[in-house]
């Protein structure tokens, strides 16, 4: 038991990772609401980020800061890459909302199964 | 370029006055030309006349000759002949319509003369022209006896089917599009005959369907369309076959050439069963086979006359065509091959199974032929019949093995007559259209008086399908027959249950054209037909010269024989021996077959006769054997249940689409229309659903994936 | 100094983007010349570095020469460098078509944007194409999600946006898989470089196995989504419907095909043959290429509006390709890769030719295109020439790639996948054939029979004509591209 405990003690922030995923989907999967979605997809991407900068950890290490002493650093290209997934994952998020907005202003909702509806009336059926 | 608007030619005032016009008088002239060409040409080869030795006399004759001769692109000239006449012809076609006419009649006339060329290279095994590079494995073209054969009836009857168009598109639309993709037709149909491999067979094979496909809807009505989708669809799913068998093929043995292929296929367990199923599929949708005919009596009545008179003519041959090609090439042992080989068996076992379907076609084609009034439908009817017969004979020849020669020259020579007493009746039913425009025969009687050349022509025709002595069909019916008696004398017994079933489609066959000749040329004319004037043009003159053709092999069958059938045996794996005592000596009009023949149309004359007395000529069979019953039943029955077992309630029965489906309601409903509706009620169910559920979907697979990868790594 | 050129060209596109907002006062066709000066030199500077490849091999271009592990490396191979030269010629055609046609609901001053949109596309396309590194292709494949997206969108209608909508989020769904599965990998090897991942996978996946059969999870079912494998397909329809056509031809005959490009690289070149042998992954990528292939068409057979239909074929057809990279075989990926640029030429035509007639005439249902054969015969005729290259008939590029394809199943020992595709070709014939007919065949009835024939401007002919000419000459004369294509399939084996 403790053994278990102890593998999850130290994944956990992997394990964090994969509950962050799964939230994230559930989140996009059982929402309506558009700005759901769109936060659910946000929880999808830290999670995959939470699990990249996590794999750059080293225990014990420090930041790679060059200051002559003999220490462990932790892998400092997973936080560089990071910081671009952040950008990246930003811009979409911003466009998806300038979309949220739009569809807003055209079909005066943000309900996902109130804009199919208004579709299919639309569309006769 | 095709033109919706009304062409020169459909104005009735610019018709000629005079008895005889001048086209008629050329195209009689040249069409005399050309087939004393061919005769003569054919007597020089053999030296039975000394037309070669004028020739060397005179230089240019002789420079001429021996240019053509030399010419090594010779196959492809004459596929390219075609099509090159067709751009030609849109050109001259522009204004004039006579000019449009000249030109397709010359194109065709030259065909045949440039194919007579070819007879000295093939008598001497074949003449090979290939282009390498195309498609990757390149094109490949071979005249050989068999393939000069087919070029050779396919030309003739081709031209004087030309020469009978002038006249009778007259009275039709679009006649610029017609003869252009006639010219296209003529060019794949020429090219699949003269094709080396499967390959290059199999593209103007498909050139072919999809440029006789503009042929078939020509009318442009309601019941062309409908037609058309069932030719257009089958032709592809035939192509499709094909493709796979070729597939397959390339993938076991390499090699696409026909070469004998047998000891490779052998190798392979039952892919070769495979192969030979699907070509006999693929091809068999072109010949009219039976399970696969449907296509056939829809599509040639509702096409223009000429157009019919060649798919049943031609096109369907090249059916049959493709079956003997593959067979004796890919399936034959090579040449010498000894009778007790092992390398005969698969040929054997295919064989057995053509023969029943042969008489199955001819069977069905006969029984459904009698119940109709359309002239044409009949007639479509009776080319599934004879097309039963030559498949029947395929199939000896594949059965039989070693001592198959006899099935074999009954199948072409079937092919060759079946072609030309065919298209002469659909250019009888032509011409009595083209008089009267009425195609029901009931409605018709006493043309005789009225058109009593064309009353001649069709009971020549008749004659010669009827398989009456003096006529051709009586020559091929003799052979085929003797082929099936060989099967179970030296085969299994149970054939002999196939030689009685033969005899009764002959009877029936006989029969059938006793009522045609009865009630569209005998009887009582109805009044209505009192006004048509008779008079000589090009459609009389091509009748009459296929009425020539087939009257001279009825006199003459050696000639047929000796010419064009008996040097194939030599690129071929049969018994020299047997093709010395039974072909070369086979005589015809013995007393045996005589008085066979006497029964026939005895027991033809009785079936007419019942037939008409106890009304058993408009039997009609229940809606629940048709093919659409088979299949929609069940599947509507599926897609009802799960729609309800889906949603419960919500399911909507009452849809528009939906009671379309519905078979008793709705009878005249496609094939393809129904398969159309169909997927209309499924996306209308499952398309929206799916989409609205993307994420859904995406968890559901990458869990699903996830799982199954790691169960399948641990496991 | 050769090596220096994709990434030139690179730069010359993000930088022809970037003047497009200066012109802004001038002509419009200032712009959209210049853009095209750009394209040609971009396509010559390509086929430059093609007949380098060709001739010396493959090469390597390192960003601020840092080392493999940490920079950005360019990799510069046969495989890369006939892609992109593909690419920007069918892009130059489509390019040219665009000039006349760019307008189908895009507002007139959005036009530039338009042009921004289109050339940061193919900025985007030739970084994943060049990319030797997994992270690098993820920055790459947002760019071109975002592009995309906002080219569709451009078009300031209801159902753009919606269709937008949906695009991003299943699209960010499948960036985000495949991030999860470069960083899976990153765990086991500790590089995002493809070549020294390929290295260490091959060395050391046996110690992680679920970390790499994770990873090959996540990564082809993100950029499976991306391509619009079957399951994944539901965005594409209504995003390639609902763009303005020439960018319907570019998202259904270019996008999808670089993703499938990614899908290559992931699958041959990160994980290579000791994986894939073990991880049931041919399998999977066959199956779900099949029901694709039936599917698609079976959906695309009910549409009633053209270019939903078109979209429909698009799903079925990405399935062959699928199919033929399943196949794990050096004859399977050719076949695979002779459709990719068989299907974007075929698609591009038809995409093009239903643009020009829902330019000229304002219809896009299917029902409507009855006598369409008179009023737009060349749009027609190419449109008829594509078609009948879906279907596969000979002489048409479809075909060679069903003959390759059938022979790369039959090679596999996969017997069925013939069958399969054979239905799939009827089933194509079902719903193409028809249109077709109609079109040269019937008659339209509420038009009165005028027979003239509709111009439409110069520049929407020329590319039309030039991708029915390729079809036909790449289905009579396939010896060369197979060759090459052969050689590019034995390299990424």
């Amino acid at each position: 038991m403790s053994a278990l405990l102890e593998s999850v003690l130290d994944h956990i922030n992997y394990l964090g990772a994969m509950a962050l995923f799964v939230i994230g989907l559930h989140t996009v999967v059982t929402h309506s609401n558009l700005i759901k979605k769109i936060m659910g997809i946000n929880i999808m991407g830290t999670a995959v980020f939470l699990f990249f900068v996590a794999i750059g950890n080293v225990t014990d290490g420090v930041p790679p800061i060059i200051t002559g002493e003999d220490v462990i650093y932790i892998n400092p290209l997973p936080s560089v890459l990071i910081l671009t997934g952040i950008v990246v994952v930003v811009s979409i998020t911003v466009y998806s909302l300038s979309l949220v907005v739009r569809i807003y202003e055209t079909h005066g909702t943000v309900d996902q199964k109130e804009i199919a509806r208004l579709n299919d009336e639309e569309a006769g059926l | 370029m095709f033109k919706r608007n009304k062409t020169v030619c459909d104005h009735p005032q610019l018709k000629q006055r005079s008895v005889i016009g001048r086209f008629t008088v050329v195209s009689t002239v040249l069409v005399l030309f050309s087939i004393a060409f061919v005769g003569l040409f054919i007597a020089g080869v053999h030296g039975d006349i000394g037309v070669f030795e004028w020739v060397r006399e005179v230089a240019v004759l002789r420079a001429v000759y021996r240019f053509i001769y030399e010419l090594r692109a010779l196959p492809l000239l004459i596929i390219g002949l075609p099509f090159l006449g067709s751009v030609a012809m849109l050109w001259f076609g522009r204004n004039s319509c006579n000019g449009r006419d000249s030109i397709v009649i010359a194109m065709t006339s030259l065909t045949i003369l440039l194919t007579v060329f070819t007879y000295p290279h093939a008598l001497e095994g074949g003449f090979a022209y290939s282009i390498p590079g195309v498609f990757g494995l390149g094109l490949s073209f071979n005249v050989d006896m068999l393939g000069f054969t087919m070029l050779m009836v396919t030309s003739v009857i081709w031209f004087l089917v030309m020469v009978y168009a002038h006249e009778y598109m007259k009275k039709e639309f679009n006649c610029n599009r017609f003869f252009f993709f006639m010219g296209i037709t003529y060019g794949a149909v020429l090219g699949t005959i003269v094709a080396g491999d499967l390959l290059t067979l199999f593209l103007f094979f498909e050139i072919m369907t999809f440029a006789s496909y503009i042929l078939v809807i020509h009318g442009q009505k309601e019941d062309s369309y409908h037609a058309g989708y069932s030719y257009i669809f089958m032709g592809i799913i035939g192509g499709f076959a094909i493709l796979v068998a070729m597939l397959l093929l390339y993938f076991t043995v390499g090699d696409l050439a026909f070469d004998s292929a047998i000891a490779a296929l052998s190798q392979h367990g039952s892919a070769r069963y495979w192969i030979i199923g699907l070509l006999i599929f693929g091809f068999g949708i072109k010949a009219g086979m039976a399970p696969v005919h449907v296509w056939l009596p829809r599509a040639h009545p509702v096409a223009p006359t000429p157009a019919s008179a060649l798919l049943s003519g031609i096109m369907i041959k090249l059916g049959a065509y493709g079956i003997l090609r593959i067979a004796v090439s890919y399936y034959f042992p090579p040449v010498g091959t000894d009778g007790g080989d092992a390398l005969w068996l698969t040929s054997q076992t295919i064989g057995s199974a053509v023969i029943w379907i042969g008489i199955v076609t001819m069977a069905i084609g006969v029984f459904l032929a009698l119940q109709q009034a359309n002239i044409k439908r009949m007639l479509a009817y009776h080319s599934i019949s004879q097309m039963g017969y030559i498949v029947m004979g395929i199939g000896v020849a594949m059965y039989l093995g070693h001592i198959g020669a006899m099935g074999y020259a009954g199948a072409i020579y079937h092919i060759i007559n079946h072609a030309l007493f065919k298209s002469l009746l659909f250019m009888v039913a032509g011409v009595v259209f083209y008089h009267t425009g009425e195609s029901d025969m009931y409605k018709l009687g006493g043309l005789w008086r009225k058109l009593p050349l064309t009353a001649t022509v069709c009971l020549i025709a008749s004659l010669g399908i009827a398989g009456i002595p003096l006529f051709n069909g009586f020559i091929s019916k003799t052979i085929l027959h003797h082929g099936i008696v060989e099967a179970y004398q030296y085969g299994h017994p149970t054939f002999f249950y196939a030689e009685l079933i033969f005899i009764v489609i002959s009877a029936g066959t006989v029969a059938s054209f006793i009522k045609l000749f009865y009630y569209v040329f005998l009887r009582k004319m109805p009044a209505r037909y009192r006004r048509i004037t008779p008079e000589y043009n090009n459609l009389d003159t091509a009748m009459a010269m296929m009425a020539l053709i087939i009257v001279y092999i009825g006199l003459n069958p050696r000639f047929v024989l000796d010419t064009f059938i008996i040097p194939q045996f030599d690129t071929l794996a049969y018994s020299a021996d047997f093709v010395q005592t039974y072909v070369v000596g086979l005589t015809f009009f013995t007393a045996a077959d005589l008085w066979l023949m006497l029964g026939i149309v005895v027991f033809g004359f009785i079936i007419f006769i019942g037939g008409k007395r106890w009304h058993l000529f408009h039997l009609k069979l229940p809606y629940w054997m048709s093919v659409e019953y088979f299949v929609f039943y069940p599947m509507n029955w599926i897609i009802k249940n799960a729609c309800r077992l889906m949603y419960g309630d919500e399911c909507k029965y009452n849809d528009e689409t939906i009671t379309k489906l519905r078979l008793k309601d709705n009878k005249d409903i496609g094939f393809l229309d129904r398969f159309k509706i169909m997927a209309t009620v499924f996306n209308t169910r499952f398309e929206k659903r799916i989409i609205r559920s993307d994420a859904f979907i995406y968890t559901v697979f990458v869990t699903g994936v996830l799982l199954m990868m790691l169960v399948m790594r641990l496991v | 100094m050769i090596a220096q050129l994709p990434i030139v060209s690179m730069v010359m596109l993000l930088g022809m983007a970037l003047i497009i907002p200066l012109f802004k006062r001038r002509n419009f066709s200032v712009t959209t010349s210049l853009g095209f000066v750009v394209l040609l030199a971009v396509w010559v500077l390509t086929l430059l570095v093609l007949w380098h490849v060709r001739v010396e091999g493959p090469m390597t271009y390192r960003f601020g020469n840092y080392e493999a592990f940490l920079g950005i490396e360019l990799y510069i191979d046969l495989f890369a460098v006939l892609f992109v030269f593909f690419i920007l010629s069918l892009i130059m055609v489509i390019y040219v078509y665009s000039t006349g046609d760019a307008t189908e609901g895009v507002a007139e001053k959005e036009y530039g944007r338009y042009y921004i949109l289109l050339f940061i596309l193919l900025f985007a396309m030739l970084g994943i194409i060049y990319t030797n590194d997994l992270f690098n292709t993820y920055v790459f494949m947002e760019i071109l999600s975002i592009t995309t997206v906002s080219i569709i969108s451009i078009k300031r209608k209801k159902e753009n946006y919606t269709a937008s909508f949906r695009y991003v989020m299943l699209n960010e769904i499948g960036s985000l898989s495949y991030l999860f599965g470069v960083a899976l990998l990153y765990m086991v090897t500790g590089y995002t470089n493809i070549g020294l991942v390929a290295e260490s996978i091959g060395q050391h996946w046996t110690a992680y196995p679920a970390n790499a059969t994770t990873a090959i999870g996540f990564m082809v079912v993100g950029v499976g989504i991306k391509s619009a494998v079957f399951p994944f397909h539901v965005w594409l329809p209504d995003a390639h419907s609902t763009a303005p056509s020439s960018s319907s031809a570019i998202l259904s005959a270019i996008v999808v095909k670089v993703y499938i490009l990614i899908m290559i690289k992931v699958l041959f070149r990160v994980f290579g043959l000791s994986v894939l042998d073990v991880i049931p992954v041919s399998t999977l990528l066959i199956a779900v290429a099949a029901t694709g292939m039936i599917m698609g068409s079976m959906f695309a057979m009910a549409q009633t509006d053209i270019k939903r239909m078109l979209g429909y074929s698009s799903v079925a057809q990405v399935g062959y390709i699928v199919m033929g990279i399943g196949l794990i075989s050096v004859l399977g990926l050719q076949a695979a890769l002779f459709h990719v640029v068989s299907h974007a030429l075929m698609k591009a035509a038809l995409f093009l030719s239903v643009g020009a007639i829902i330019y000229k005439k304002k219809i896009r249902k299917v029902s409507e295109f009855n006598g369409m054969g008179f009023e737009m015969p060349v749009a027609m005729v190419v449109f008829t020439i594509a078609a009948l290259g879906m279907i596969g008939v000979p002489m048409t590029t479809g075909f060679i790639s069903k003959l390759n394809l059938g022979l790369a199943a039959l090679d596999g020992g996969q017997a069925v996948l013939v069958f399969v595709l054979i239905v799939s070709g009827f089933l194509n014939a079902l719903y193409y054939l028809p249109i077709i007919i109609n079109a040269f065949l019937k008659d339209n009835p509420s038009q009165i029979r005028v027979m003239r024939v509709e111009k439409i401007p110069k520049t929407m002919l020329g590319p039309l004509v030039v991708l029915g000419a390729l079809i036909v000459y790449f289905g009579l004369f396939p010896g060369v591209l197979i060759r090459v294509l052969e050689a590019v399939a034995a390299s990424l084996l």
